[in-house]
């Protein structure tokens, strides 16, 4: 299992959330912590995840699949090494 | 801008959106939408018998006319009964919108009489879904619904609308034509795609349904002849590339022709094009192409490098991508040894079958006498099974769009709705639904509405009296122990003469290797009628070439415990 930081920007749409949590759910993707919070736009918000991914499974994969989702306008994985190993 | 009601915006966005026909079936909370649907000039609506047939003849139209499919259900029962069918849509890349009944606004969240949250339920089968809570929204999200089913790689688009949306008075604007970014293939990849084929000594094109979906069959074939590289269709590209070319090596993956899987597994170098590495086709996938470079075009990123590395990433439409490499590739490879080999295969390997011992009938031999006898001018569709494996393997395909089937979701069932939905489309071709006995008791209540609604679809039921595939594994893989896969359908419960009778449609029944010519054409000369035969199969036709679950490509059998490119040194 690999960490991951995922940011990303979505918008403010009945059923944005459920959507991206649904796909953590159905790629096996773990969520360690989630947050979301207002921009100073009103139509958009900023959501952070800190996911856990199976070994051998990109991050990048996942940032395409949620690209993939019209609530999604941005996405990106916080390069963040120091705390990648999961229990390291 | 006009006054009107919530239902006639939504019909006038439809008819707008260039809506033909609806598949569908109305109830309470859908109701409203129904009235102005029957003044309705530019849109016929085609009433089916369960809200599944919709789903899957929307898509049967999407993928014979190249638009998008319609489908139409209530809240609650009639929704969740489009899950199936969305699903489908959704690992098959069709375009289709579903329209779902509501209830009213206030009563969402009450577990009202009705309903049922559909677009939670369809989450992670759709596109996107929406759910309209302004009836001024309509216009705008009808199109955005259009725009995004079509649009980049194609799928179901789910729009939920309140009865009382649907009730309310609003005003129709015409919405704003909804443009998605259209991406270009990086030059840079295009010029690297170049050298690598320039350079490669045993390449293959391994095409997948991305081809048919952007329309790129005549730039794949310019290409190919350019660079006489061999190619494979998989299960949703077969008529991609026509079967009756010296290039074309068949199907690949798991039922494959054994120079298709060959090809692959030798290869120095698959250009892959709108294929997603499917495990059907690459088997155990540290075992697939172990020796090859991959160029893997996609219009969807998500796909390039999930299964398999690219070495050549390509995003784009495949008829952008064959455009650019048409004009890039300069150099065509020396591919005399490679085509020696694959020869060498395709004359000692053809695809073959024994005639069953118990002395029915051979269905490969029907569903090779049907695709000779109807033509490749035809659609056909499957279901999901031997029948399909078959139908792949044995009709002649020479046009893109021109085979039919349920390939990623694997569903039951998929044929007859699916043909009854491709002849709404294309009125003027013969729709040929090749049809399991188990697959043809799921759906069979459409031919009811083909009756009424003067669809002459043909059913060609491959009656081998089980499960068929079900059965073959069992043989293979639980010795023999058969349960609960027969049908009792050889006893004639059902009938499948006298069900088709009782539908509204000509039911015929064949059961000799003499009649089998005759029976097809009396059905060809049925115009104003569907037509049912019942063709009564030998019980232990297996599907051969195969791939067993579990091992890698090499080990392909052409009958039980041959293994060609395992055993041999070739």
């Amino acid at each position: 299992m690999t960490r991951h930081v995922l940011s990303m920007v979505l918008r403010n749409a009945p059923g944005a959330l459920a959507r991206v949590v649904v796909l953590f759910s159905s790629r096996g993707v773990e969520v360690e912590s989630l947050s979301l919070d207002p921009t100073e736009r009103g139509d958009v918000s900023r959501m952070d995840v800190v996911v856990g991914l199976p070994a051998g499974r990109s991050p990048d994969q996942l940032v395409k699949q949620l690209s993939r989702l019209v609530d999604v306008q941005s996405v990106v994985a916080v390069a963040d090494p120091a705390r990648n190993q999961i229990g390291a | 801008m006009d006054t009107v009601t919530g239902a006639s915006s939504l019909v006038r966005a439809l008819e707008d959106a260039g809506c033909e026909v609806i598949f569908g079936i109305p109830g309470g909370a859908i109701l409203p939408a129904y009235d102005p649907l029957l003044d309705s000039v530019k849109i016929r609506h085609v009433l089916v018998r369960h809200e599944q047939g919709a789903g899957h003849a929307a898509s049967g139209y999407a993928q014979a006319t190249g638009r998008v499919g319609v489908c139409v259900a209530t809240s609650g029962p009639g929704a969740t009964n489009l899950v199936t069918p969305l699903a489908d849509a959704h690992m098959d890349s069709v375009p289709i919108v579903a329209i779902t009944g509501q209830v009213n606004r206030s009563m969402i969240g009450t577990d009202a009489f009705q309903e049922a949250d559909i677009r939670s339920i369809s989450l992670p089968i759709t596109k996107h879904a929406f759910q309209v809570t302004d009836p001024a929204d309509i216009p705008a999200v009808i199109a955005e619904a259009f725009a995004l089913a079509a649009g980049g790689r194609p799928g179901p688009v789910l729009v939920d609308i309140p009865k009382d949306v649907l009730a309310a008075t609003t005003t129709y604007t015409p919405a704003q034509p909804v443009a998605l970014p259209r991406v270009t293939p990086s030059a840079g990849e295009i010029r690297r795609a170049a050298q690598l084929i320039a350079s490669s000594r045993r390449p293959v094109f391994y095409v997948g349904g991305g081809v048919v979906r952007a329309g790129a069959a005549a730039q794949l074939r310019t290409l190919a002849e350019r660079t006489g590289i061999p190619v494979v269709t998989t299960l949703m590209a077969r008529g991609a590339f026509p079967d009756s070319h010296r290039q074309h090596l068949g199907m690949p993956g798991m039922h494959g022709t054994v120079p298709a899987v060959a090809a692959l597994q030798q290869s120095d170098l698959l250009i892959a094009l709108g294929t997603r590495f499917d495990d059907r086709v690459t088997g155990v996938l540290e075992l697939f192409a172990p020796g090859a470079a991959v160029i893997h075009a996609d219009i969807d990123p998500a796909e390039i490098s999930k299964n398999r590395k690219a070495d050549v990433p390509i995003v784009g439409d495949c008829r952008d991508v064959l455009d650019s490499l048409n004009a890039a590739v300069r150099q065509s490879p020396e591919l005399t040894s490679w085509w020696a080999y694959l020869d060498g295969l395709r004359e000692r390997f053809p695809l073959g079958y024994d005639w069953p011992a118990d002395g029915k009938l051979a269905p490969q031999h029907v569903i090779a006498r049907i695709g000779q006898l109807v033509g490749p001018e035809a659609i056909y569709t499957a279901g999901v099974g031997q029948h399909q494996m078959w139908a792949a393997q044995f009709v002649g395909y020479e046009r893109p769009g021109s085979f039919i089937n349920s390939g990623g979701l694997g569903t039951m069932g998929f044929a007859v709705p699916a043909a009854m939905g491709a002849q709404c489309g294309v009125p003027d071709r013969a729709v040929w639904a090749i049809d399991g006995d188990g697959c043809f008791q799921m759906t069979n209540q459409e031919l009811v509405t083909c009756a009424l609604e003067g669809i002459p679809i043909k059913v060609a039921v491959i009656n081998n009296g089980n499960l068929g595939m079900v059965r073959q594994w069992q043989n293979l893989f639980y010795r023999g122990r058969y349960s609960n896969t027969g049908l009792s359908t050889h006893e004639r419960v059902p009938d499948f003469v006298a069900l088709a009778q009782a539908l509204g449609c000509v039911g015929l029944r064949c059961t000799e290797k003499s009649e089998v010519d005759d029976v097809i054409i009396r059905a060809m000369e049925v115009r104003d009628r569907p037509v049912v035969i019942d063709f009564v199969v030998g019980e232990d036709a297996q599907v051969w070439p195969m791939v067993a679950a579990g091992t890698g490509n090499d080990e392909i059998m052409t009958v039980r415990g041959i293994k060609p490119l395992f055993d041999e040194d070739l």
